[in-house]
C-alpha cells in the first residue's frame, strides 16, 4: 500500500524527464541543462553497475573502470577501423566487456576482502598500461597508444540524454530486480556470510560471476556511449582510476546495497562538482574529502541506508503502540 | 654484461626506496587491518618538508630527516587517534573510504597551498656518482638504500625486542586478548600509525633528492606500495624489503631490455598473478583472511 504513491512519483518523474528536451525551448531549459542531466544519468548508471557487485555481494571492486575503458576502446576501434554503426558497436562493447569479465572474475572472485580489491585494481592498471604500450612494443598501429583515437562526430546532446536515460533506467531496474529476486537473496547471503551461504546450498562462485559479468556488460555499454559522446579517447582518460573511486564514493555516500542509494549519491556529487569545480577546483577536492569523512563517521550506511533504518524504527514503534 | 650489472644495481637501489616507503603500509595493515589510501600523501608531506627545509633554510636534505619523522609521527598519531580509531571495529570497506576521504583532503589542501608546480631538491652532490669498474653508483641513491635497510631492520628489532613492540604484536594477533591483558589498544593503534607515518615521511624526504615532487604525486606511490606489500606478504614487515627489491629489479631490467612503459604493465600483471597463485607473498608469511 505504501508502494503506490512511490511508484506514481517515479513514473511522473520519468515522464517529466523524457519530455524535458522536447519542451526545452518553451520551459527555458538550456542545452547546458540537458547535457548536465545526461552526465548525471551516466554517473547513476556507472554507480549502479558498481553497486551490483560491491553493494550486494560485498566484494569491493577497485578496478571497475577497466570494463568502462574496454567498452570505450571496443567502440572506438570498431567505428574507426571497421566502420560499424554506433548501436552495433555499443552492443559489441558490452559483450566484449562481459566476456573479458569471465576469465578475470573466475580467479579473482575466489579472493577475499582486500585481496579482491587489489587484484581488480591491478587488472585495471595493467589494462591501461597494455593499451598504452601495445603499439610501441608490437610495432603496430592499433590502439594508437597515448595519442588516443578520434571517433566520428556523433549526434547532439539530446541523443545522449535519451540514451543515458534508458541505460540508467535499465540499471536501476536490474538493481531493484536484484533487491527482490532469488538471485539477489543469494548475493546478499554472500555479503552477510559467504560460508553460511555456501552451506545453505548457494552456488556462491556462480552467483558472484553472474553479478560481475552483468556489471561489466553495462559498464562496457556506458563506456561505449561516453566515448561516442566525447569523440576523443586516450587510455589515461578512460582507464582513469579516479572514475572507479568516484563510483565508490558515490555509492557509499548514497548507501551501498540499496536501489536508490547510488542514484542519490551520484546525483548529489555530480551536482556538487558542477557547482564548485568551475570556480573553486581545489576547494572542491577538500570539500568532497570532508563530506566523505563525515559521512563515514556519522552515517556509515549512506543517505538512503540511514533513512531506511529510521523509517523502519518508526514503523516498529507504530506497530508496538 | 656491464649493462646487465648496471641495470641490476639500478633495480636494487630503486628497490631500496620502494621498501623504505612500503614498510609503513605493511605495518599499518598488519596491525590494524587498515588499507591506508593516503599513504602516498605521507610520502608527499615528507618530501615537501625536505623541500622547504632546503630552499627556505638551506638545511641539507639528509639533515631534514628528523623533522619529517617527528612531524609525520604526530600527524599519523593524531589522524589515527581522532579519526580512524572510531571505525577500527567496522568492516574494512569503511576504512578504505575513510582513508580515501583523508587522501582528498590532504592532497587538495597541498595543491591549494603549494600549487601544482613541479619542484626538485638539487644539492651539490645530486648527480655525483661513484664509478666502480664501469658500473655507475649514484651516492644519493646508495645512501637511501642503506637507510632503507636500516629502517626495515630497526622496525623488525623494535617489533620483536621491545616492550612496545610486543604490545603491538599482541594487538595485531588478537586485540580482545591484548585488551584483557591491559594493553590500551587505541593508544597502540595510534602509536603504530605514527611509526608507519614517520617511516613513510622519512622515505619521502629521501625521495625528494632525486625524484620530482608535487602535491598530486601521492596516488601512484600508494598504488605501488600496494603492489610491493602484496609481493612481500601483506602485514609481514620484512616482506616489504623482498617485495621492493624484486619489483625494483624487474622494473629496471625490463626498462633496460624491453621498454620503460612495459615495466608498468609487467608490474601489475605480476601483482595479479601473484595474488591468485600465492596471496601470502613471496616469503609466504603474509596475512590471509
Amino acid at each position: 500500500m505504501k508502494q503506490k504513491p512511490f511508484l506514481a512519483t517515479i513514473t511522473a518523474g520519468s515522464i517529466l524527464l523524457l519530455l524535458l528536451p522536447q519542451v526545452s525551448t518553451v520551459a527555458g531549459v538550456s542545452e547546458y541543462m540537458i547535457r548536465f542531466l545526461a552526465i548525471i544519468f551516466l554517473w547513476i548508471g556507472k554507480t549502479g553497475c558498481w553497486n551490483i557487485v560491491a553493494g550486494y555481494t560485498g566484494y569491493i571492486d577497485f578496478g571497475a573502470v577497466a570494463y568502462f575503458g574496454i567498452g570505450s576502446y571496443v567502440t572506438a576501434l570498431l567505428m574507426t577501423k571497421a566502420d560499424l554503426p554506433f548501436l552495433l558497436s555499443m552492443l559489441m562493447s558490452g559483450l566484449v566487456s562481459g566476456l573479458i569479465a569471465l576469465p578475470i572474475g573466475l580467479p579473482t572472485l575466489r579472493l577475499k576482502g582486500v585481496y579482491f580489491g587489489i587484484a581488480t585494481l591491478a587488472f585495471a592498471e595493467a589494462m591501461k598500461q597494455i593499451v598504452l604500450e601495445f603499439d610501441q612494443t608490437a610495432r603496430l598501429q592499433f590502439f594508437e597508444g597515448p595519442h588516443g583515437i578520434t571517433l566520428p562526430i556523433g549526434p547532439g546532446n539530446e541523443f545522449f540524454y535519451y540514451a543515458g536515460f534508458v541505460i540508467m533506467m535499465v540499471i536501476l531496474g536490474i538493481n531493484s530486480w536484484i533487491e527482490r529476486s532469488k538471485f539477489g537473496y543469494g548475493l546478499k547471503a554472500i555479503r552477510e556470510s559467504e560460508l553460511t551461504a555456501e552451506l545453505s546450498g548457494v552456488d556462491t562462485l556462480r552467483l558472484k560471476m553472474k553479478a560481475y559479468a552483468i556489471s561489466a556488460f553495462f559498464l562496457g555499454v556506458i563506456g561505449s556511449l561516453e566515448a561516442y559522446w566525447l569523440t576523443y579517447i586516450t587510455p589515461h582518460m578512460v582507464f582513469d582510476v579516479l572514475i572507479t573511486i568516484q563510483m565508490v564514493v558515490m555509492a557509499l555516500l548514497g548507501g551501498m546495497g540499496t536501489v536508490l542509494g547510488p542514484a542519490v549519491g551520484a546525483a548529489f556529487l555530480t551536482l556538487l562538482y558542477e557547482l564548485l569545480y568551475k570556480d573553486f577546483p581545489y576547494t572542491y577536492g577538500i570539500i568532497v574529502g570532508v563530506i566523505v569523512v563525515v559521512a563515514v563517521l556519522l552515517m556509515p550506511r549512506g543517505i538512503v541506508g540511514t533513512l531506511k533504518q529510521k523509517s523502519k524504527c518508526k514503523m516498529n514503534r507504530q506497530t508496538h503502540t | 654484461m656491464l649493462l646487465f650489472l648496471q641495470s641490476l644495481l639500478n633495480g636494487l637501489l630503486l628497490g631500496g626506496i620502494y621498501a623504505a616507503y612500503s614498510a609503513g603500509f605493511s605495518l599499518i595493515f598488519g596491525v590494524m587491518g587498515v588499507v591506508n589510501l593516503f599513504h602516498g600523501e605521507m610520502v608527499m608531506l615528507g618530501a615537501f618538508i625536505t623541500y622547504f627545509g632546503f630552499t627556505l633554510f638551506g638545511i641539507d636534505p639528509f639533515l631534514t630527516l628528523p623533522f619529517s619523522i617527528v612531524f609525520l609521527f604526530i600527524f599519523g598519531y593524531m589522524v589515527q587517534r581522532l579519526i580512524i580509531n572510531r571505525v577500527v571495529e567496522s568492516p574494512p570497506m569503511i576504512s578504505y573510504i575513510l582513508t580515501f576521504g583523508i587522501h582528498l583532503i590532504v592532497a587538495y589542501s597541498a595543491l591549494w597551498a603549494w600549487t601544482a608546480d613541479f619542484r626538485t631538491v638539487t644539492t651539490s652532490y645530486s648527480g655525483v656518482n661513484a664509478n666502480v669498474y664501469g658500473v655507475i653508483i649514484p651516492y644519493a641513491r646508495l645512501a637511501t638504500f642503506g637507510i632503507a635497510l636500516c629502517v626495515v631492520m630497526g622496525l623488525y628489532l623494535f617489533l620483536y625486542r621491545s616492550e612496545m613492540g610486543r604490545a603491538i604484536r599482541a594487538t595485531a594477533q588478537d586485540k580482545e586478548i591484548a585488551r584483557l591483558k591491559g594493553v590500551n589498544i587505541h593508544h597502540i593503534y595510534a602509536v603504530t600509525f605514527g611509526i608507519g607515518a614517520a617511516i613513510t615521511g622519512m622515505a619521502g624526504s629521501l625521495i625528494s633528492t632525486y625524484f620530482i615532487i608535487f602535491p598530486q604525486m601521492g596516488l601512484p606511490y600508494t598504488i605501488l606500495a600496494f603492489c610491493i606489500v602484496v609481493l612481500g606478504g601483506m602485514g609481514y614487515v620484512p616482506g616489504a624489503l623482498w617485495g621492493g627489491l624484486i619489483l625494483g629489479v624487474i622494473q629496471s631490467v625490463t626498462a633496460t631490455y624491453l621498454n620503460a612503459g612495459l615495466s608498468g604493465a609487467l608490474t601489475f600483471i605480476l601483482l595479479f598473478v601473484m595474488l591468485i597463485v600465492r596471496p601470502a607473498g613471496i616469503a609466504g608469511k603474509g596475512i590471509i583472511e
